[in-house]
């Protein structure tokens, strides 16, 4: 009984409107002359807003692009446990060796979600500004689904628009739903909001007919944009084809006007 | 006696003559080291170079090593004048000036 009660409190809980990020946090969004060259980037996925970390495997694929060109950084991940939670987060330590902007990516393996009877592949990317040159920022990557970003990723204040647009198989996504949530406890001074009730927890906005789509961020820290769609293939599980959901999801961070 | 005179059309004139400033724009400075050589890229934001920059390149104890300009491509290169920290100045122009220092842990890498 002991065991099985927080097993029916769990399964009762209604339906929590947490979405799933996956996410690549790096040290530092803008790097520059007097700053550390070597970034440090957190891989992991995430209930950003409520600070729930979930396990992850490790990446099928981690890389970054730069100048054009595509990188694996698979051999730089090392794995990590959250002390709150126990949960495995993987962390990349990168050298900025050239000016230019950075886009790291990950492809997840696909993550088992019961409670959505599916699996879940978010494909993330993050961009990193090396010493002023602003360039790359606005190239896809080529992923399976993606968010390219029509404002510049980085250097942005708290309140600032972002506009980015949704691909799938490098093309657009029209009417594609974009979830955003606020990285929780990432503002400057590292202190959490309490966590919101509903419908707070996750924004939803949807793009236009050509898959683009704005938000504005309310605070500083780091935001994550998540356009989620149904892959057209699907994962054998104990005899049965289950659904894959695919996630484009892109981070970007703001900080307060002095 | 020759007197110029100083017209408003003339000084449109000449503004349009002043190579592409880029007012508005950042000049930015990179410099790494490799095979005993020190490379300089000098650049604005949205990638075209800072060509015809004066760049000075200093030691720690603000001395002044050497200095040069960069070509049309906004390079300059030369070799390593001591295995220190360099303070390398760029100096575009009209304001436009900016430093980078390259460290001594860089310029010779510890392995």
């Amino acid at each position: 009984m002991r065991l099985l009660t927080p097993l029916v409190l769990f399964l009762l809980i209604p339906t929590m409107a947490s979405a799933h990020f996956g996410a690549i946090i790096p040290s530092d969004d803008m790097v520059g002359p007097e700053d550390a060259r070597t970034l440090t980037l957190e891989v992991k996925f995430i209930h950003p807003m409520e600070g729930h970390t979930m396990e992850m495997a490790r990446p099928k694929r981690f890389g970054v692009l730069h100048n054009g060109r595509k990188k694996d950084l698979d051999d730089t991940l090392v794995s990590s446990k959250r002390s709150e939670e126990e949960r495995t987060v993987w962390i990349s330590e990168f050298k900025l060796r050239r000016p230019g902007d950075y886009t790291f990516f990950v492809e997840p393996v696909p993550y088992w979600e019961p409670a959505e009877d599916l699996f879940i592949v978010h494909y993330g990317k993050v961009c990193v500004n090396a010493l002023g040159l602003e360039q790359g920022w606005d190239e896809p990557v080529g992923l399976e689904t993606e968010i390219v970003p029509l404002t510049r990723p980085y250097g942005l204040w708290t309140g600032n628009l972002f506009s980015g647009q949704v691909l799938l198989k490098g093309k657009p996504l029209p009417f594609a739903e974009i979830e955003i949530e606020y990285l929780n406890g990432s503002s400057a001074d590292g202190q959490p909001i309490p966590t919101p009730d509903g419908p707070l927890v996750s924004q939803v906005i949807k793009a236009d007919s050509n898959g683009v789509f704005h938000y504005a961020m309310p605070k500083s820290g780091w935001w994550g944009f998540s356009a989620l769609s149904e892959a057209d293939w699907t994962i054998h599980r104990n005899g049965v084809d289950k659904h894959v959901e695919i996630g484009a999801v892109y981070w970007v961070h703001t900080i307060d006007i002095p | 006696m020759i007197t110029y005179r100083i017209t408003v059309p003339g000084i449109l004139l000449l503004l349009l003559l002043l190579p592409g400033l880029a007012v508005g724009h950042k000049v930015n400075l990179f410099a790494y080291a490799e095979a005993g050589r020190i490379y300089v890229e000098g650049y604005f934001p949205d990638g075209r170079s800072v060509s015809n920059g004066k760049v000075k390149v200093f030691d720690s104890a603000d001395q002044l090593l050497l200095e040069g300009k960069t070509d049309p491509d906004g390079l300059f290169n030369f070799p390593i004048p001591k295995t220190k920290d360099l303070s390398i100045v760029l100096d575009a122009g009209m304001g436009h000036k900016t430093t980078f220092t390259l460290k001594k842990s860089e310029i010779k890498p510890e392995r």
